[in-house]
């Protein structure tokens, strides 16, 4: 069992973070104060692959392993967890899917724009009344002589306000409720498709989440994902690596938190001294080390597992259950260090504590994490 | 020993006035230190038409002065002028040779020195002479967060680089008294390879925010674009150039030229006066050469706050105006 | 980070083995530089480092942005060495590695210690032409051009290859090596490993022992400030800035100042 990163994973990290730290840092205050989606850093980051990250090489991605992905969401996350967001629903939920189920027809179309950045992607699921049950979804996309055209809102749609290319689910066969769940794929400019406000949110606000409106929009049959039916199988599919997506942001805003509660608690002088001398202080600080460290541990081996081709699901949903948890337990430990200043604006460990909360919602919230994880556990141990 | 006196030998950098002060205050920190190893004070210059600067110099306390004048050494040459050094500093031995930290002085020291097979400390910022009648050399480390304290025990000259402004120049005296060496250029001196091209004097009036005396930094702390305006105007008073951190840049309240830090300009002024930074690593790596810092922020725990001589707890842009104003009726018309 | 960059106390040197793997900034412009002459005129990239094993991560770096090869110098006898013998120890490895080089790039200086002084003595060493702080270069035939801004000096040199330059950070703007570079680079990069026996050097003639400069002591710079914390309105601590540095400040902006200005009140 060997706990070192290899040189490659290093290298990634490396160059992740000197990126995010170079390019995201001097921003991240503002475009989360502004709630602006920071268009000239996404120029650079377009030829760099961040959009490519698990697209093959020859549709122009970077075909990174699955650590090396997870590695890539944490460190831009540790910096900016909104374009953290931005790249880990565009790679996991926006292109993965392609490269897991569209025919190589498909792949040749989408891919290459999507790799490039060109097209940034969004996943769209949930409605107003389809969240965690994804079989109530009342879009609908009736066939008609070769279209299927598509009706519905969606709502929570991160990356919605900048998408280029969305995956719809909607019910093809009304008769069968969500057994009759599709994935189509819809490029902004078909007519009828349409983005609402930009919702405001507690975090992540410098990622433009919006509703998406479909009125009639028409889109060639080819444009299915997978077979009529296949929604469910390729949504929760989709979702087993997008959870390695929020797990990895998860534990780089808890990274970042910790950082900064540890700088704080050196330099905060109270009594004279360095908060950081008083044990109380140093106990939280212990249990935030060690909370992440374990959420580490059970990210990289779910990342592991799917490297090494096996199922991943059940361990995919622990370490977004945990990581999730963590990182709202340690952004509040950080923000509590901080004492009132933590409260302010003009610290960070507020953004990170706003952030973090919805990385145990988003993907499958934790109590859905946990109803995967039973399901896991009980299927192994008859 | 030697029947030859010791001697202290300053390089005679004087192209432009800056580099004309640095060999000023070297002469003068020589004359402090000569006596604690009974030394003679010596000037060495290189060039054509040089007898200001060897007035100049015994003037400012060069005991004795070598000049070596000729056309072909007019133009300033690292090449040639290493070879020079190298062979006179042969010819007498020196104790040891102090150079300016200039542009110049940096490149053309390490070569030298190497032609010696001696050792050389870059950029020092304090001298002394040990117990030993060693020359110990105080230079910055890890971008000015330590010193280092190097001496050069078996290896003669001891040489060091001095960063300009370290140490006060010896006012110009007339009644001063030395003796001018004039030494023949020699016939082998070889060929340059480096071919100067074109050389052009730059404007007086672009500071560079690099060399500037006073840097007035500001960051997201001034509030708006317009507030960050008043940092010009405190700048314009004190002769200084005005710098930022990233925010603000991105903000569009400073051009990308003025971004202080990392990947921006690293700064070494005499004072740095920094309103409203944080002070996150990016930036303070590139200050930390400052010699004087005076912080402004609400925060007292900001980390430039930390690292400042002076940290005022205050409203950066109030106390920019406050500090405008106290200026100006300061300074004497 | 180089602020926190471990020393030890004893030796006075820098414990490159606790530093991470970094590239130091203006050997980034230096690479970035070679990338540019390559695209241009074309050419091999071969990167030569000095340090502790860990070290060999910068060449992969290195590697993974294009580099065609890299050689790590690492030994325990080359470790603390000065200028002098690090000139020294890289003009041998230059020389056994790539001994028809055409051109050498190096970084204008280190962000630790900044003397700037291993590029011009590696060109003494190697008895090449050498030309430091080049911010622009183009090269004809076996001619390359420079430019630099040096002591308020805007200087056009020449120079015939085999020839040494340091670049500046303003040179140009590194590039950051694409995911997709960087996920290819790992599979087997060329990188040789040399150590002081390897190049036929002596362990007295390299390193701590070899220097002629030795390092007595080492302190922070920072702990020796007072950090005067100043608080009140702005006009009060206004008065108090001058009272107490009014002399600092009247050197630095070469104006006199009214010393007893607040003694005008009745």
């Amino acid at each position: 069992m060997d706990f070192n990163p290899c040189m490659k994973h290093k290298a990634v990290r490396k160059s992740v973070r000197k990126f995010a730290e170079t390019e995201l840092g001097p921003i991240a205050h503002d475009i989360d104060r502004d709630s602006r989606f920071p268009w000239e850093i996404i120029e650079k980051m377009r030829p760099l692959n961040y959009f490519g990250l698990q697209v093959p090489k020859e549709y122009g991605g970077a075909e990174l392993d699955c650590t090396s992905y997870a590695i890539t969401i944490e460190e831009l996350s540790r910096v900016c967890a909104a374009i953290g967001l931005c790249i880990t629903v565009h790679n996991s939920v926006g292109a993965y899917p392609i490269v897991r189920f569209g025919t190589p027809e498909q792949k040749k179309r989408f891919l290459p724009r999507l790799a490039s950045g060109e097209q940034i992607g969004a996943f769209c699921l949930t409605e107003a009344n389809a969240g965690s049950d994804a079989g109530a979804v009342e879009t609908t996309a009736i066939y008609d002589n070769g279209q299927y055209v598509i009706n519905g809102t969606k709502v929570f749609v991160t990356n919605g306000g900048v998408c280029g290319l969305a995956l719809i689910f909607a019910v093809t066969n009304t008769d069968t409720q969500g057994a009759g769940a599709s994935v189509l794929m819809v490029e902004k400019d078909t007519p009828g498709f349409s983005v609402g406000e930009l919702e405001d949110l507690c975090g992540m606000r410098a990622n433009p989440v919006s509703s998406l409106f479909l009125e009639d929009v028409r889109v060639p049959e080819d444009n299915m994902l997978g077979r009529p039916g296949d929604g469910l199988k390729i949504g929760l599919n989709a979702l087993d690596t997008g959870r390695i997506g929020i797990a990895a942001q998860a534990l780089g805003i808890a990274q970042a938190a910790f950082e900064a509660a540890v700088k704080y608690s050196k330099e905060r002088q109270q009594f004279k001294k360095p908060i950081a001398s008083f044990q109380t202080i140093q106990n939280y600080l212990a249990d935030m080390a060690t909370e992440i460290d374990a959420a580490r541990l059970l990210l990289y081996r779910a990342c592991a597992i799917n490297d090494a081709g096996q199922p991943f699901g059940t361990e995919a949903a622990m370490a977004k259950l945990y990581c999730s948890t963590v990182a709202s337990r340690v952004t509040n430990l950080a923000l509590q260090i901080h004492g009132g200043y933590g409260y302010s604006k003009e610290y960070d460990v507020e953004r990170y504590f706003r952030d973090a909360k919805i990385t145990e919602i988003y993907e499958g919230t934790s109590e859905v994490q946990r109803l995967v994880i039973a399901r896991g556990v009980l299927s192994q141990l008859t | 020993m030697n029947t030859k006196k010791r001697a202290i030998w300053v390089f005679g950098d004087y192209r432009n006035y800056f580099q004309n002060r640095v060999t000023l205050q070297l002469l003068a920190k020589a004359n402090d230190l000569a006596p604690k190893i009974s030394a003679e004070v010596c000037a060495v210059l290189f060039g054509q038409g040089l007898d200001q600067y060897v007035a100049e110099y015994i003037a400012h306390g060069a005991q004795k002065v070598y000049v070596v004048e000729h056309r072909s050494l007019k133009n300033y040459s690292v090449e040639k002028y290493a070879v020079l050094l190298e062979r006179l500093a042969n010819d007498y031995q020196p104790e040891t040779i102090l150079v300016g930290a200039t542009s110049f002085g940096k490149e053309f020291a390490p070569r030298v020195a190497k032609r010696l097979g001696t050792g050389l400390t870059a950029d020092c910022i304090g001298l002394k002479i040990t117990e030993d009648g060693l020359l110990l050399q105080i230079a910055p480390s890890f971008g000015g967060n330590l010193l280092a304290e190097i001496i050069t025990p078996n290896h003669r000259p001891q040489m060091a680089t001095v960063r300009p402004g370290t140490f006060q120049e010896i006012p110009h005296n007339n009644e001063l008294r030395g003796e001018v060496v004039r030494l023949p250029i020699q016939k082998d001196l070889p060929e340059d390879r480096v071919r100067l091209i074109a050389n052009e004097r730059q404007a007086q009036r672009d500071q560079r925010i690099e060399d500037a005396p006073v840097v007035v930094c500001g960051g997201r702390g001034m509030g708006s674009k317009k507030k960050f305006k008043k940092l010009f105007d405190l700048a314009d008073l004190m002769g200084g150039e005005v710098g930022g951190t990233r925010p603000v840049v991105y903000a569009g309240w400073l051009d990308t030229d003025a971004l202080v830090g990392q990947a921006g300009k690293h700064i070494k002024p005499k004072i740095l006066l920094s309103f409203g930074i944080s002070g996150a690593i990016q930036h303070t790596a590139a200050t930390t050469e400052a010699d004087f810092i005076i912080a402004v922020n609400k925060n007292p725990n900001a980390t430039m706050m930390k690292m400042a001589d002076v940290a005022v707890v205050a409203d950066a842009s109030q106390f920019c105006t406050a500090l405008i104003k106290g200026l100006k009726a300061r300074i004497q018309a | 980070m180089v602020s926190e960059l471990p020393w030890d106390s004893k030796t006075g040197t820098l414990r490159r083995d606790l530093a991470e793997g970094m590239m130091n900034p203006a050997c980034a412009n230096a690479l970035e530089a070679a990338f540019q002459i390559k695209r241009r005129y074309g050419g091999d990239i071969i990167t030569i480092t000095m340090g502790p094993p860990m070290a060999e991560e910068v060449l992969y770096e290195a590697t993974a942005m294009g580099a065609d090869r890299g050689v790590l110098l690492t030994d325990p006898y080359m470790a603390g060495g000065d200028t002098f013998v690090t000139s020294h120890t890289l003009a041998r490895a230059i020389e056994k590695e790539c001994p028809d080089f055409d051109l050498v790039l190096c970084g204008c200086h280190t962000s630790d210690s900044e003397t700037a002084q291993v590029g011009p003595q590696l060109a003494e060493e190697l008895d090449i032409p050498g030309v430091a702080y080049v911010e622009q270069l183009e090269i004809n035939n076996r001619t390359v051009r420079m430019q630099r801004l040096s002591d308020n000096f805007f200087e056009t040199l020449e120079m015939d290859l085999p020839g040494l330059v340091t670049v500046t950070t303003q040179a140009n703007a590194p590039r950051y090596p694409s995911l997709s570079v960087l996920e290819t680079a790992f599979g087997k990069p060329d990188i040789s490993i040399l150590g002081a026996a390897d190049l036929g050097l002596e362990p007295e003639t390299i390193g701590v022992q070899g220097s002629p400069t030795k390092i007595l002591d080492v302190y922070s710079s920072t702990a020796k400030k007072k950090n005067l914390i100043m608080k009140g309105t702005a006009k009060k601590i206004v008065d108090e800035v001058f009272e107490k540095f009014g002399d600092r400040i009247s050197g630095a902006i070469k104006k006199d100042l009214k010393t007893h200005y607040h003694e005008k009140k009745p």
